[in-house]
């Protein structure tokens, strides 16, 4: 695997920043200054620029859970160093849908252990009083690095990327396949893979953003509000990777309960055997 | 599980009359009767009650997959989908993933009849009662000749015998409100909440957070414990909880005069320097605003 691949305007991107560049995130290490031997935090900030808002009002649910992905993998990854992680699990609540920007996150770790490592990012809103706008606790498994280049000067820090201009709708960016209903797909172009080859685990949350809203509003049009629907709490077990594509959600819409809709979204591998690459769930909110 | 002796003759899996049956070889279903001991205020099974089925059904399942090996409960997650339609609530798990060093499990809670099957609204099946996810971590045997993982040493059907409730489910275990604003609880350890590790078991802890929030969700918007309905929990176990009391930190992250409200629920040991066993995060709404 190149560490680069053709960007959507066909200049090269590398593949270990081009998400979180088009996701305008700011990030940096805060080592413990307690002595206690305990791991580094993460800090990170993000804009909330117009194209990437939704009908909540503010950063896209799938958008704002692949911010938190790349901030907990990197807390992950340097506590693990020379090896390095994967996600395996990302559960989320999300406490507000409208945000003023920017987002401030911030990560620690709860627990490393010889497999894995559990992690915590919270979310709020320096626009809005550092009001609150999610948790997260991520879960990812310890892996050898198999020749991938580890090399951070410490402790690391990564500038606020620059606003590009013309930048796509986060689900143009995944390139998700327009439709309605029940079934959604991504089609799994080449810059939308990580180092590692495979689909960067942000598109597969913006594909269960994407996919839980549509077969929420086929299941029922009348339960949108204003301004349609919105995702919220998420569950993501990250299977298996994507490495072929496209990846295809197949949602089942639960049930409506406590003013929310509960979506079961599975994610296939179309060209891998249509075999399971992730499983979770989805709130989705009248907004 | 029942293996050896575990769980013990007095336990709160044997107070709730929980039934399991292994169904084939990577699927289980358990069942527990809805009675008003642990019931929500909205009249369902409290979160915290279907969180411990579930991770029973998961735990059967597991433990059967992965013999000779042993299994720990790593992440629960637990949605509530819609109401309560039978006598039973009965959680039907299956295998997700079997990897070298996890086991992933899903389960979908339903509602059922006394005879098993499915409850039915308007002569049409009900929907579910919730969703769930669990990952169990694999602890490879020590000696898998002695263990009580030994091959033909699972049941395939089994009750959990015992008394039953008389009076809440919170009473039984039982969770001290110590502070409802703080959202401070906490629960002693001992015997009668074991699992197999003989430390708190996970439903329990799912049900402390569960308790707990409600209590602090309730306080901000001047409302009883009792009035809030706990929808959803995403829990993270990183420590057995062995000494206690486990007692519990609440923050709120969103909370308005009405609609959904959000706290992230730490349940920590103080018996074992504090030591954080549990997060939780909790989603739940006033019981009044549920059929919304």
């Amino acid at each position: 695997m190149t560490a680069t691949a053709p960007g959507t305007d066909g200049g090269p991107v590398d593949r270990r920043h081009h998400v979180s560049d088009y996701f305008r995130l700011e990030r940096w290490e805060i080592p413990p200054t307690d002595g206690s031997g305990r791991p580094s935090g993460v800090g990170g900030r993000a804009p909330v620029d117009d194209h990437l808002r939704g009908p909540g009002g503010g950063l896209r649910t799938g958008a704002l859970l692949t911010s938190i992905d790349s901030l907990g993998g990197l807390l992950s990854g340097l506590t693990v160093l020379p090896r390095w992680i994967v996600t395996t699990s990302l559960l989320a609540t999300v406490s507000r849908l409208a945000h003023v920007g920017p987002l401030r996150l911030e990560g620690e770790v709860l627990r490393r252990g010889r497999n894995s490592v559990v992690s915590t990012v919270d979310v709020v809103d320096e626009g809005e009083g550092g009001r609150h706008v999610a948790a997260a606790t991520l879960t990812c498994a310890v892996l050898d690095a198999e020749g991938m280049e580890l090399a951070f000067d410490r402790p690391f820090a990564l500038p606020l990327p620059p606003l590009q201009q013309g930048a796509p709708a986060p689900d143009e960016f995944f390139c998700i396949e327009p439709g309605e209903g029940a079934t959604t797909r991504l089609v799994l172009a080449d810059r939308l893979r990580n180092p590692w080859g495979i689909l960067h685990g942000g598109g597969v949350a913006m594909l269960a953003d994407e996919a839980a809203c549509r077969a929420a509003r086929a299941a029922d049009p009348g339960a949108a509000g204003p301004r349609g629907v919105a995702a919220a709490d998420t569950v993501l077990h990250y299977l298996r990777p994507v490495r072929v594509g496209p990846a295809e959600a197949r949602c089942e819409v639960l049930g409506t309960h406590g003013g929310r809709t509960l979506v079961r979204v599975a994610v296939h591998d179309l060209g891998a055997g249509d075999r399971l690459v992730s499983l979770g769930s989805v709130v989705v909110l009248a907004v | 599980m029942p293996f050896d002796d575990y769980p013990p003759p007095q336990h709160l899996l044997g107070d709730l009359g929980m039934e399991a049956e292994i169904t084939t070889e990577t699927t289980a279903r358990v069942r527990t009767r809805a009675t008003h001991h642990v019931a929500a205020a909205d009249g369902g099974v409290r979160a915290g009650v279907l969180a411990t089925l579930v991770d029973v059904v998961g735990g059967a399942i597991a433990a059967r997959v992965l013999r000779p090996d042993w299994l720990a409960t790593a992440d629960l997650t637990l949605q509530v989908a819609g109401p309560v339609a039978g006598p039973w609530v009965e959680a039907r798990g299956s295998v997700v993933r079997r990897g070298r060093t996890t086991l992933v499990i899903e389960a979908l809670v339903v509602s059922v009849e006394e005879d098993g099957t499915d409850a039915l609204v308007d002569g049409r099946p009900a929907g579910p009662v919730a969703w769930a996810s669990m990952t169990f971590a694999v602890l490879p045997a020590r000696n898998p000749s002695s263990s009580v993982q030994a091959a033909g040493g699972l049941p395939v059907r089994w009750a959990f015998s015992g008394g039953s409730l008389e009076g809440s489910v919170l009473e039984a275990l039982p969770v001290t409100v110590e502070d409802a604003a703080e959202g401070r609880v906490t629960v002693p350890v001992r015997p009668y909440l074991w699992n197999s590790f003989q430390a708190v078991q996970g439903g329990v802890m799912a049900l402390v957070a569960e308790a707990a929030a409600a209590a602090a969700l309730g306080a901000a918007r001047g409302l009883p414990p009792t009035a809030m309905v706990v929808t959803d929990l995403q829990i993270a176990y990183l420590a057995l909880g062995r000494v206690g009391p486990i007692t519990s930190r609440v923050r709120i992250l969103e909370t308005g005069p009405t609609g959904r409200a959000g706290a992230m629920v730490e349940l920590r040991d103080p018996g074992a320097e504090d030591r954080l066993t549990t997060v939780v995060n909790v989603g739940a709404v006033p019981a009044g605003e549920v059929a919304r």
